[in-house]
């Protein structure tokens, strides 16, 4: 039961943490992450919203809610542009869950699943903003210049962060539920 | 398997796409067109800028002593360096009281109030980043309380770095000169030519990939020397007169061959931006 386990507090503690560290980082790192012309997006918060559901075991954290919460935070706060991450996240959160049916779950699969869903999310936020007008990038840059980076940024935080995080799920998960 | 695309579910994708760009077309145009979001959205963000700053000033305050180490490392090079340019500043300083003072006095005999170079400055410090390859753009912890309005300029280090795009009670956001949209970096600049005319001109792009800024559609034929000065205009009656934006880098030829192009380096390093200064014209009654 969620309700009765550690993880009531846990999960979105660190769900708005790792959220509000993108945008730290971001700023610490700038020299680092915006170095041009490549840009590195830093995702934390999807790497524990698809680590959360890889470690929950039978505890339903209610992923999807804190999904479209963390999404209205980003749109309100970080972006300024509604309606694109409210969406998103638990878009991905879907996304995880149907393809975490067809896979193992050893870490291997684990890493690839996280690597589709990072393509899926930044291709589909790079095509909707450059809909709206906000970006004119060519496809090719976005490719070379961000995608790339990324994906190299993000699946460093998986493999740094992964044994910490299920670490702290099994301290969760341990003796906390009835 | 049950298929996918089932109708329910198709029409449910259709319902979210339009709410999805609905939303977000709108909340671009309102963005444009107001100066403050509604109070709802306000009001969100200041929450939530309360609640980031626990996470933000931590870690900012880490990097801040790591830096300071480091600032450690060569400070008495720098040291030395410095207390030349001191000596040299002790003069340039009184020079300069004497003539706003001058100034100041030619202004009451010609009963001119304000002008576009008289202007007040809010310190506010960064909160974060966006964390976006899309969106260049920083959170400050000043807002509409500490007299922070849309459209503001905001600068950093020694020279200008973007202006202010959405103003809540508390905390606001700036875009940065580096931004790809398209109105983002409009500001009005001016430099001075080697034979003593004056070029005006707006800055009309950002090169990621060379970090320059680019002056578009020069058509007055004055010659202009690299590392030439450039500075705001003050034309438009926003922004004031006189904010340093960056050196000449290059000139060129604009794409038809007909114009000139002028490349600016930017003064500061838009990577690098801790504490802002925002410049608020003083007000013209």
């Amino acid at each position: 039961m969620y309700r009765l386990s550690r993880l009531k507090y846990v999960f979105p503690i660190g769900l708005f943490v790792s959220l509000f560290l993108d945008g730290a980082l971001s700023h610490v790192w700038a020299p680092l992450f915006f170095r041009y012309p490549y840009s590195m997006v830093s995702q934390l918060v999807l790497l524990w919203l698809v680590l959360s559901y890889f470690f929950e075991d039978d505890i339903e954290i209610p992923l999807i809610p804190f999904a479209i919460a963390a999404g209205a935070v980003y749109d309100l706060y970080f972006s300024g542009i509604l309606g694109l991450f409210i969406f998103l996240y638990p878009l991905i959160v879907a996304l995880t869950k149907v393809l975490a049916r067809y896979f193992s779950s050893s870490f291997l699969s684990m890493i690839m699943i996280f690597f589709v869903d990072l393509v899926v999310f930044e291709t589909l936020n790079y095509w909707a903003y450059y809909l709206i007008g906000i970006t004119d990038v060519g496809f090719g840059d976005y490719l070379v210049f961000t995608l790339a980076p990324t994906l190299a940024l993000n699946l460093i935080y998986f493999v740094v962060l992964f044994w910490p995080i299920r670490a702290m799920y099994r301290w969760g998960l341990d003796d906390g539920q009835v | 398997m049950q298929k996918f695309f089932s109708n329910r579910r198709l029409v449910l994708i259709v319902i979210i796409l339009v709410v999805c760009f609905g939303l977000m077309a709108g909340s671009v145009s309102l963005r444009n067109r107001r100066n403050t979001p509604p109070i709802i959205q306000q009001f969100g963000n200041d929450i939530v800028g309360f609640v980031d700053s626990a996470v933000a000033l931590p870690v900012n305050w880490m990097q801040t002593s790591i830096s300071s180490v480091n600032g450690l490392m060569n400070t008495y090079a720098e040291n030395r360096e410095l207390k030349q340019q001191v000596t040299e500043l002790a003069q340039t300083k009184v020079r300069d009281q004497t003539l706003a003072h001058e100034n100041k006095q030619l202004k009451q005999q010609l009963k001119l109030n304000n002008s576009m170079t008289d202007y007040n400055t809010v310190t506010a410090a960064v909160l974060m980043r966006t964390p976006s390859s899309w969106q260049r753009q920083l959170v400050i912890n000043k807002g509409q309380s500490s007299g922070i309005e849309k459209n503001m300029p905001v600068m950093s280090g020694s020279g200008l770095i973007g202006r202010v795009t959405e103003v809540n009670k508390t905390n606001s956001k700036v875009e940065l000169l580096s931004d790809t949209s398209e109105s983002s970096n409009r500001f009005a600049i001016t430099l001075n030519g080697s034979n003593g005319k004056v070029v005006n001109g707006i800055i009309t792009g950002y090169n990621a990939s060379t970090n320059e800024l680019e002056m578009g559609q020069v058509t007055a034929k004055a010659k202009i020397k690299k590392g030439t000065k450039v500075v705001t205009s003050g034309m438009g009656g926003i922004t004031p007169k006189g904010l340093y934006v960056g050196r000449v880098s290059r000139v060129g030829k604009d794409d038809y061959g007909l114009a000139q192009r002028i490349y600016i380096t930017p003064a500061t390093d838009f990577n690098d931006i801790n504490i802002v200064t925002v410049a608020e014209a003083a007000s013209q009654e």
